[in-house]
């Protein structure tokens, strides 16, 4: 008896201990400021240094007026110029619970925290594990919309990525969640996004203050509302009318003759497209380039190298080595971005033709594809989306007849020819 | 009082077959039990389940009453003074306890036999309805369109939202384009591990319309847990109607108007 | 008895060992990010209810409107005190028929220094805000081409709503991507297309191609329009600027950091790169010649 009640104590201490080390109380959730904006705030990150940094009472500045105008995970605020509806807002936001009707709250923390990071900066816990990476938010730019290459994506757009996914990449498809609980997702997306550019339109305006005004903004609403958050929320509410024309692809078309002029098309130098696709389209045309959001990481990462061979003084090296402390926590590691192997059948935007449409006639925005949009016209635009659309189940003759046979040395002596990779039918 | 510590161990241990017993009992009625089934052959499958379950079930308790009762009857603080037997052992007694069992597991083993070769061995010799692949973190589906090949460029590719014509044998072609997934639907006892290079035959009847869970039972990474589709039976008139718009939508050259709620509408 | 505590404690110990153990592990590792400053929430508090009270009557940020009238022009001349080095090799992969055509090699050209005069090119000088405007915007295309795998201007600025003619004069296709713009468009070997900047950019923003992702350059859209880009020889010069009022240059150089800053005392040169004039109506104020010290474009 004396010593089962010793083995019961013992459990118990074991447990206690063992449950206070990792139980403590959860701090409540909040927005991280983008520290690497706030080490570099400039729209061209090529030219930045210590002089343009912001301290730390700027910092602070920056973060209260964010509070003020936006609120905290927990409790979104919305200005009536963001055009955002706060209903959607609260159902998004917050712990995931239910409210007193028995809806889900909190269905951003639930569905989106982990990768897209609970400022939207795609920076969640398995963020880094990703290929391609979760989309930051916060400059306010998305690949795939049906609105010309500058405008923001409509309301519809963001609905459909959440209803299909991207696929080949892990943005899952939503599509088993109920009407209201996608939109209230795209909502909380749309205020992430405004709160992030408004985030860097601060901290961008320091370097245009006067200074009389001793480094610090103005408080104002003329100001705050006025200059820095209505063109921003201007763009999005134009977005509607910012889309792109799509001519009728004609009904009758003959779909092999189209897929030819297509190929012409492909290969040709109006389009362009093999320069970075490659000749059979495997998107081995170029390797080298990055999309918006890793190249100005390189910018910075290559800003730093600069100044560790050059002579930088004190201050200079004391913000590059801040700087290089930021990056690692808040910066995923730069990687080119590979043009689309459009053998796959695997396309990210989609895979009707009008989406194909849409990416060649304005491009994707924030990436290096660019927009045909004015030098091919449309109806050419329809032919290279037939031909494009055909490569997947294009197994005979392409790869022979366009691909240099790639040649390499075998070990044994002698040469081996190697045959270009194809899609198998399995995509 | 010397009493009290045999009484407390074999009551402990009488708890296990009370407990046992009593959980089994009221689960059905917490809705901890067996998922609706909806499947032509899953009553085949659920009336095993319940014949191993009344089997053990009885031995479970049988044994576990005969122990608590050697505990009470033999506590040594009863029985003060009074010397153990010591035996050998009988050798009957192991040979009984060894037969027994043995002669009920090679029962139950040929006793299931028709229902996992009906599940997993007779294929019907079909094309198949839909081609499921596992994905982190998806169901990605391919349905082979008007052509009935699948591989070919008027398929229709969805994710997730598996729709099918009910009363109607189907064949699922199961393949993952990564890592071990397994393809669970709880509603139609139907469970099948997708190995990445394999493609696996998957073949079942709904008897139901109605929507039912995919769930993802083999852990492939930190998703796992949300990788979750559906499965929709409805009437074959209906699935060729949504199969046709569905087709039609994927392949649109013009922007649908009012996108927004006719893209989540399914 | 002995016998059996002892074993007691050693399997007890072991135990307090797994939980201390496992309470370390339980309580998680740090992220390692760098947190920024906590915001004044109180604060945010007022500065809420200023923003959602409407109109507010306080300090706005309307800077009087100067009364001065005429106009007038300012020049210089940039010179670079110090030796150039060498100009840094491009990596050309693309097109190497085209591009390394003839043995031609192309040189990152971000510091141009005439040898004959030293002036020093490409330095960008812009109004920061000017009340007045003398001229409308012209509708006059200001070109712009590339050629041999280069853009022809590495630094070029134009007016907000000046169309810019964009041209692609090599016998292959480019794409001219101005960044900030979500400008990104295809240019087909010996077609040309044109782009009106809408919005200002605040410092130069850069233009690459994306097929070509060696090439650059530079471009700077300002509302007013008094912009320059200093010349070959480093000269500039801004016609029909607002006499009588201060007026706020920003100087900046591709090789500078944030601002082009120079040590000009009479000109109160700012650390930001920036300058105050204040011109009289008809006047040709000549800046002379401003040495640009080697240090200033070392970043």
């Amino acid at each position: 008896m004396r010593n089962a009640l010793r083995f019961a104590g013992l459990a118990v201490v074991s447990l206690l201990v063992t449950i206070s080390g990792g139980c403590a109380p959860t701090p409540p959730a909040f927005f991280r400021l983008n520290m690497v904006e706030a080490t570099s705030p400039s729209a061209e990150k090529d030219s930045i240094s210590a002089e343009i940094a912001l301290t730390a009472e700027q910092q602070r500045q920056v973060a209260t007026i964010l509070t003020a105008m936006f609120g905290s995970p927990d409790k979104p605020e919305c200005l009536p110029e963001t055009g955002l509806d706060s209903a959607k807002l609260i159902l998004a936001a917050g712990p995931v619970r239910s409210d007193i009707v028995g809806r889900k709250n909190g269905l951003y923390r639930e569905h989106c925290v982990h990768c897209h990071g609970i400022t939207g900066d795609g920076l969640g816990p398995t963020a880094a594990f990703l290929n391609p990476y979760p989309r930051d938010y916060r400059p306010g730019v998305f690949k795939f919309k049906s609105t010309e290459r500058s405008s923001k994506p409509t309301h519809a757009d963001l609905v459909r990525v959440l209803h299909t996914g991207v696929a080949g990449s892990s943005m899952p498809s939503f599509a088993l969640l109920s009407a209201g609980e996608v939109d209230a997702l795209v909502e909380y997306v749309k205020y992430l996004s405004i709160r992030g550019e408004t985030e860097i339109a601060l901290m961008q305006y320091f370097f245009e203050l006067d200074d009389e005004d001793e480094g610090k903004l103005a408080e104002t609403r003329d100001f705050l509302v006025g200059e820095i958050l209505e063109p921003i929320a201007g763009k999005w509410a134009s977005a509607e009318e910012e889309l792109i024309e799509v001519p009728e692809m004609p009904a009758d078309i003959d779909l092999a003759a189209s897929i030819a002029k297509g190929r012409e098309l492909f290969h040709g130098d109006k389009a362009n497209c093999v320069k970075c696709h490659g000749v059979t389209a495997l998107g081995d045309g170029q390797a080298n380039d990055y999309d918006d959001w890793n190249k100005n990481i390189v910018k910075i990462e290559t800003k730093l190298a600069a100044l560790a061979v050059g002579d930088a003084d004190a201050n200079e090296r004391r913000w590059a080595a801040e700087f290089r402390e930021v990056l690692a926590g808040d910066a995923l590691r730069p990687r080119t971005i590979p043009p689309r192997n459009l053998r796959h059948g695997i396309y990210r935007g989609g895979r009707r033709p009008l989406d194909i449409y849409y990416r060649i006639h304005a491009g994707i925005n924030g990436a290096p594809m660019p927009a045909a949009k004015g030098t091919v016209p449309p109806e050419d635009i329809w032919h290279i989306v037939n031909y494009v659309r055909s490569l997947p189940y294009d197994f005979d003759g392409e790869l022979g007849a366009d691909r240099a046979v790639a040649v390499q040395p075998s070990s044994v002596g002698g040469l081996v020819v190697s045959k270009a990779s194809t899609a198998s039918e399995e995509n | 009082m010397k009493r009290l510590s045999g009484m407390f161990w074999a009551l402990l241990f009488l708890a296990v077959p009370v407990l046992g017993v009593a959980t089994f009992a009221v689960a059905p009625s917490i809705n901890v039990w067996l998922p609706k089934d909806v499947s032509a052959h899953g009553h085949e499958i659920d009336s095993l389940f319940y014949f191993i379950l009344a089997l053990t079930g009885v031995v479970f308790v049988a044994t576990e009453v005969a122990l608590f009762w050697f505990m009470w009857k033999y506590d040594a603080a009863a029985r003060q003074g009074e010397k153990a037997t010591y035996i050998h052992g009988s050798h009957t007694l192991e040979v009984v306890w060894t037969i027994i069992p043995a002669a009920t597991l090679l029962f139950l083993a040929i006793y299931q036999m028709n229902a996992w070769a009906n599940v997993k061995m007779r294929r019907p010799d079909m094309p198949p309805t839909v081609e499921v692949v596992g994905r982190q973190f998806e169901w990605r589906l391919r349905y082979p369109g008007g052509d009935g090949l699948l591989g070919t460029p008027d398929d229709l590719h969805l994710v997730n939202d598996l729709h099918l014509p009910v009363d109607e044998q189907v064949l699922v072609q199961l393949k993952s384009m990564d890592v071990l997934h397994s393809f669970f639907l709880p509603n139609l006892r139907i469970k099948q591990d997708a190995v990445p290079g394999m493609k696996i035959p998957v073949w079942f009847q709904g008897t139901e319309t109605g929507s039912w869970d995919i769930v993802c039972a083999e852990l492939c990474g930190w998703g796992h847990y949300k990788m979750k589709g559906r499965i929709t039976f409805v009437t074959r008139p209906e699935f060729d109607a949504w199969l046709k718009r569905k087709t039609a939508e994927q392949n649109a050259t013009q922007p649908v108007a009012e996108a927004s709620a006719e893209i989540v509408a399914n | 008895m002995t016998k059996q505590g002892w074993t007691m404690s050693r399997s007890s110990t072991g135990l307090l060992l797994l939980a201390a153990v496992l309470s370390v592990v339980g309580s998680g590792c740090g992220s390692g990010r760098v947190a920024g400053p906590e915001p004044d929430l109180a604060a945010a508090e007022k500065l809420r209810e200023v923003l959602t009270a409407g109109e507010v009557a306080g300090e706005t940020n309307v800077v009087a409107a100067a009364t001065g009238t005429g106009w007038a022009t300012l020049k210089g001349r940039f010179v670079f005190a110090g030796t150039p080095g060498d100009k840094r090799p491009l990596v050309v992969d693309k097109d190497m028929a085209v591009c390394s055509k003839d043995g031609l090699k192309l040189y990152d050209e971000s510091l141009r220094v005439d040898p004959a005069t030293k002036g020093l090119a490409d330095v960008v000088l812009f109004v920061r805000k000017a009340s007045r405007v003398k001229n409308p915007v012209s509708t006059d295309p200001l070109v712009f081409d590339q050629k041999n795998c280069e853009f022809l201007a590495p630094v070029f600025a134009a007016r907000v709503g000046q169309p810019v003619d964009v041209r692609n004069s090599d016998p292959i296709g480019h794409n001219t991507n101005i960044s900030g713009s979500s400008f990104n468009q295809l240019i087909p070997s010996g077609e040309a297309t044109v782009y009106t900047p809408n919005a200002e950019t605040g410092m130069p923003v850069s233009v690459t191609c994306n097929i070509h992702p060696w090439m650059k350059a530079y471009a700077v859209f300002r509302k007013d329009g008094y912009v320059a880009v200093s010349l070959v020889d480093g000269s500039f010069a801004i016609p029909d600027l607002p006499a009588g009022e201060p007026l706020e240059f920003q100087v900046w150089h591709a090789r500078s950091a944030g601002g082009l800053k120079l040590d000009q005392p009479a000109l109160q040169w700012s650390p930001k790169g920036r300058f105050q004039v204040t011109l009289q109506p008809d006047e040709v104020k000549d800046l002379g010649t401003l040495e640009v010290p080697a240090a200033a474009l070392g970043g």
